[in-house]
């Protein structure tokens, strides 16, 4: 996954993608009457941004995690990001079971699962089309 | 792999930064913990003149 050596701002898409989200809950937060905290999340998403782009000076392995140049640590995020999500539907499936067992429909944790399940198979299903 | 790269007199940044991955990428290449993609196995076999078959030995997990 060798790339060129053109300069790219790829490395601010995550830095950027932390602060917007730090806008929409400082948005939603406001809306919800509670503006003090919409603040406090924002300052916490924009200090990460902040932080990423810190680190990205001092380490390669951040640099490399946010420009996505470097092979060897772009497959080491693919790992990371598939170990995440199995413990994500670890933990779906066992609060699944543990609200149908109290008596409860299960939900979200079953919607959670179905998207899960149907975005595996779709996954599956486009990458081996794509070759 | 490593045996070339001294031979050229150039440090691991150096070739890490002509092949555009990090000198970790290259650290891990060179101590056999990380196997480069087809891709990039032609590029450092390009760059030091020989084929991939004579710098990744195919005995090499």
């Amino acid at each position: 996954m060798q790339t060129t050596a053109k300069p790219s701002r790829k490395y601010l898409a995550t830095p950027i993608f932390g602060v917007l989200m730090g806008v929409v809950y400082l948005v939603a937060l406001s809306v919800a009457g509670n503006p003090v905290s919409g603040v406090l999340a924002f300052a916490v998403m924009a200090a990460f941004s902040g932080g990423l782009l810190l680190a990205r000076r001092r380490s390669e392995t951040v640099r490399g995690l946010l420009d996505h140049r470097d092979e060897r640590i772009s497959a080491i995020d693919l790992r990371a990001t598939a170990v995440t999500a199995l413990v994500m539907i670890a933990v779906v499936l066992v609060a699944f079971v543990v609200e149908i067992a109290r008596g409860q429909s299960g939900w979200p944790y079953s919607m959670l699962g179905a998207v899960g399940g149907v975005t595996y198979l779709a996954a599956v299903i486009v990458l081996r089309i794509r070759g | 792999m490593r045996e070339r790269r001294a031979a050229k007199g150039l440090s691991q940044a150096d070739l890490a930064q002509r092949m555009d991955v990090s000198r970790q990428t290259i650290n891990s290449i060179e101590t056999g913990r990380y196997t480069p993609s087809l891709p990039l196995a032609i590029a450092i076999a390009r760059f030091f003149g020989v084929t991939v078959e004579e710098i990744f030995h195919a005995d090499h997990s």
